[in-house]
């Protein structure tokens, strides 16, 4: 590219993006244990409602909400059938559902334009300024949103609602025993998380500004896990911290693929190899990623002095 | 439009039998090593591939590259689980873990399998000879399928129920501690039955090869149905596999001629295996197994 700080200040745009995935999958997964392979289907909801309703004229901010809205519906739908069921059998209705939604759209020409795509007009329209300016915007845009959902995400986690749902995580049979209704808690998260997920989703619309149904593999899904896994499920740190490391890993190798030329294996099949051999090695020594679960923080335990060691749930 | 149901009829056969070889190492892993194993449609792909070269450009032909795809798969999936499912469950891993490594391994055979070959879709060059019974069009390649699935099922059904092995596999399935304390080597016995799981998907992977196409894709655009098959027939259950296979295969040619109807996309039809995914989650998670208590 000829500009190299337009480069990198693409990248600080998807580490943003990718930064509201990765902090909506820690909330499934990482507190409540929840296993959502199917994040790209809520992406995917996202980037669809953001850009039918923008080609409508209707505001960024309300697309986006409605964006969001729409795939908390979408993930309330979808773990209904399962949320009384182990955790396998969730994974693979909202991997399928992925699969599913994907098809819809490449089949239907009259809602995004099937296989041909469509094009999504920015959110705050930069035309004829520089690049730069319009990389800077859609900095604060994406980085505004990563910060409400970090928020959420954090207020929630050193809430007595976060330690109901990591409790549900840890021991279900206990907590059941307590009262706390696990499909309730379940589905909550799950839409909450799908929502943050259909914001990254709609961003990603606006920032790219063309989406098609080949955008959307479960690839995404994968990379937001790896992000997770690397940086530290339970943490929410660690899922930004796990969302720039792999990002800026995948930059590397892109520009690598770009300057190197006759490498003996080609570095986009390389990449993905590389990538499962990582979550592996992650899985076998450093199954907590590399920040631990963070923390639980409440008023109470700080004026105890004892927060630092009690009241803490050991990941298993 | 006329519909042709008694080629409707055999193309249900020809669909069941394949998600019958597909789906039974599926369902076996599943319930032995209780996670969903998502790289079984890497095994799927594998096997493909290693039939490919063996009856087309190595010309050893169409049942060697069965036999040869089928032992080497086979070692790959029991390597696979002796290599790092087993260890990773031994240090406490949890079912997701287990699950994202699947997917972990899955994605390091479809890209290794992508550098090796490339992306481009391969075809089997053999011509089949096909047949006109009647209204029904038959190609011989899918009376080979059907064959092999019937064949194979009914040995595994022999070996299930006649054989030592067979009883430790079912023991194991039904209750491990119980199966460790009666003196079975429960480790050994899920070590083989991801053998013959993976070798089975082998087959499937031929068979889905040689009628479509061969590239790295070629498992996992069946995993859907694949996991209908599992859910269905009930997890871990053989003999509720057979007849979830069948409902499936004759759901999803029944539903075309549907969508045809309806003048809907026929790629629309993996919908038909998510529907049938659903339904049964709601209404029977545990599927078909109770029909068939003693497996």
């Amino acid at each position: 590219m000829a500009d190299p700080l337009i480069y990198l200040l693409d990248l600080v745009v998807f580490v943003g993006i990718y930064g509201i995935l990765s902090v909506s999958l820690n909330l499934e997964f990482g507190f409540a244990g929840i296993a959502n392979f199917g994040k790209v289907a809520f992406f995917l909801v996202g980037a669809y409602v953001y850009a039918i309703l923008s080609a409508l004229g209707v505001p960024f901010y309300v697309c986006l909400i409605a964006a969001a809205a729409a795939a908390a519906l979408v993930g309330f739908l979808v773990s209904l059938p399962t949320l009384k069921l182990r955790e396998d059998y969730l994974a693979i209705v909202v991997l399928t559902t992925g699969e599913i939604l994907r098809q819809i759209v490449k089949s239907e020409k009259a809602i995004a334009n099937g296989v041909w795509g469509i094009a999504v007009s920015p959110a705050i329209p930069t035309l004829g300024m520089p690049a730069r300016v319009s990389s800077l915007v859609n900095i604060g845009l994406v980085f505004g949103c990563l910060l409400v959902c970090f928020l959420v995400a954090q207020r929630l986690a050193n809430s007595p609602y976060g330690r109901v749902i990591r409790a549900l995580r840890e021991d279900e049979v206990a907590a059941e025993a307590l009262g706390k209704n696990r499909a309730k808690y379940r589905a909550q998260v799950l839409a909450l998380g799908s929502a943050m997920t259909a914001i990254a989703g709609g961003l990603y619309a606006q920032y790219i500004q063309f989406i098609d149904p080949y955008m959307f593999m479960p690839l995404i899904t994968f990379t937001v896990w790896i992000m997770v896994l690397i940086g530290g499920p339970g943490n929410n740190w660690g899922a930004l911290l796990g969302a720039a490391l792999v990002l800026t890993f995948d930059r590397g190798a892109n520009i690598i693929k770009d300057r190197v030329q006759n490498l003996p294996i080609d570095p986009g099949n390389l990449q993905y190899i590389l990538y499962g051999i990582l979550i592996l090695l992650v899985l076998f020594f450093r199954p907590q990623g590399l920040l631990r679960e963070s923390r639980l923080r409440t008023r109470a335990l700080e004026k105890v002095g004892r927060g630092r060691d009690t009241a803490q749930g050991q990941r298993s | 439009m006329a519909v042709n149901w008694a080629q409707v009829l055999f193309n249900s056969a020809v669909t069941g039998s394949l998600y019958l070889l597909g789906a039974t190492g599926l369902t076996l892993t599943y319930g032995l090593s209780q996670f969903p194993n998502f790289a079984h449609a890497e095994f799927i792909t594998l096997g493909a591939f290693i039939g490919y070269f063996m009856a087309g450009p190595l010309g050893l032909g169409f049942p060697a590259g069965l036999a040869i795809a089928f032992l080497a798969v086979g070692l790959v999936g029991a390597a696979a689980y002796r290599g790092i499912f087993q260890p990773l469950a031994k240090r406490g891993a949890s079912i997701i873990h287990l699950m994202v490594a699947s997917i972990a391994i899955s994605f390091i055979l479809r890209y290794s399998i992508g550098a090796a070959w490339s992306w481009k879709p391969l075809y089997f060059t053999s011509n089949w000879p096909s047949l006109q019974l009647g209204p029904v069009r038959i190609v011989g390649l899918w009376l080979w399928l059907i064959g092999v699935a019937i064949g194979l099922a009914l040995l595994l059904h022999f070996v299930l129920t006649r054989t030592k092995i067979g009883k430790a596999i079912r023991g194991t399935a039904s209750n491990p501690t119980l199966a460790l304390a009666s003196g079975i080597q429960t480790e050994r016995i899920t070590i083989m039955t991801w053998f013959i799981g993976a070798g089975l998907a082998a087959v499937a992977g031929i068979f889905r090869g040689a009628d479509t196409q061969v590239w790295p894709m070629t498992g996992w655009d069946i995993i859907l149905p694949l996991f209908a098959v599992a859910v269905l027939g009930g997890i871990g259950n053989f003999y509720g596999s057979i007849v979830a296979a069948f409902i499936i295969g004759l759901a999803e040619n029944l539903g075309v001629v549907v969508l045809l109807q309806l003048h809907l996309s026929t790629e629309y039809r993996p919908a038909i295996a998510f529907l049938i995914i659903i339904i049964t989650l709601i209404f029977r998670p545990r599927g078909l197994a109770m029909l068939f208590r003693r497996a």
